[in-house]
């Protein structure tokens, strides 16, 4: 199994990291985090599928709407070793799940004793975090175009 | 003779103007507003300007169910998600506003 958050560790460094963490199986139709939790675990999926959701009102009802979906060797909860360290969208699970999960006290003390391997950890982290703002300004920018062209053709506007 | 048809034509002609002046004076005041409520119904058409074009009505379209508007959206989302990684991977102009095939917004 590749994990994307431990890409570039020789295999010891990758087993002396998952060594920090502990399974968990989270059954089909469970949840791993909700939003606004605090967030003091990351987790690396190890089989099944994760759902990232936020709410929305659909027709006045509140419904978990998909923004993203893991898959085994994702990295989900960086929230965890970003302050105000609170998950900003929940996790579910659509078919029974396995994860490592990892403490950021544990992750950050291995990282503090071994820089070099802390410093792959961190390189790898700025591009999971990079590659989510790139993804979200692209679907902003798509969205509020959507939305001039709404707006020019003078859909929903009453005179 | 000439004298006394004159006096007569004077005062006939004094009766009328007495009669039309009582007629008048005493015609009801309802008659006005009767012709100020005719006024509204005569300016009920919009002042148009620079167009004489109508905005046509929005139709009505029947309420899909919850279920199936859950999915579009998902749906949706899938693909902005897989447009914006084609962006992501080769930004050009024309990829960022590529469309897609959501039924969502299409």
């Amino acid at each position: 199994m590749a994990y994307e958050l431990l890409n570039g560790l020789s295999p010891s460094e990758v087993d002396q990291v998952l060594a920090l963490g502990t399974r968990v199986t989270v059954p089909s139709g469970g949840s791993l985090f909700r939003l606004g939790d605090p967030a003091d675990r990351l987790f690396l999926t190890e089989r099944g599928r994760i759902r990232l959701t936020l709410p929305m009102l659909v027709r006045g009802r509140e419904e978990d709407i998909l923004i993203e979906e893991k898959l085994p060797g994702e990295t989900v909860g960086w929230s965890a070793l970003v302050p105000p360290y609170r998950f900003t969208l929940s996790a579910t699970t659509p078919l029974e799940t396995e994860v490592i999960a990892l403490t950021r006290e544990a992750l950050c003390a291995f990282c503090d004793s071994s820089p070099a391997v802390g410093y792959k950890i961190g390189m790898n982290l700025a591009i999971l975090v990079g590659q989510r703002l790139q993804l979200v300004q692209t679907m902003w920018l798509r969205e509020m175009q959507r939305t001039i062209e709404l707006k020019a053709a003078g859909v929903g506007e009453h005179r | 003779m000439d004298m006394l048809l004159m006096g007569l034509c004077m005062t006939f002609i004094g009766l009328a103007v007495t009669a039309m002046a009582f007629v008048a004076a005493t015609r009801p005041q309802s008659s006005t507003p009767a012709v100020q409520a005719e006024l509204p119904a005569a300016t009920v058409a919009p002042a148009r300007f620079f167009s004489d074009s109508v905005a046509p009505p929005i139709p009505v379209q029947p309420l899909v169910p919850i279920e199936v508007l859950l999915y579009q959206i998902e749906n949706h989302v899938r693909l902005e998600q897989a447009a914006a990684e084609s962006f992501v991977a080769f930004p050009t102009q024309a990829l960022l506003h590529r469309k897609t095939t959501s039924s969502f917004v299409n």
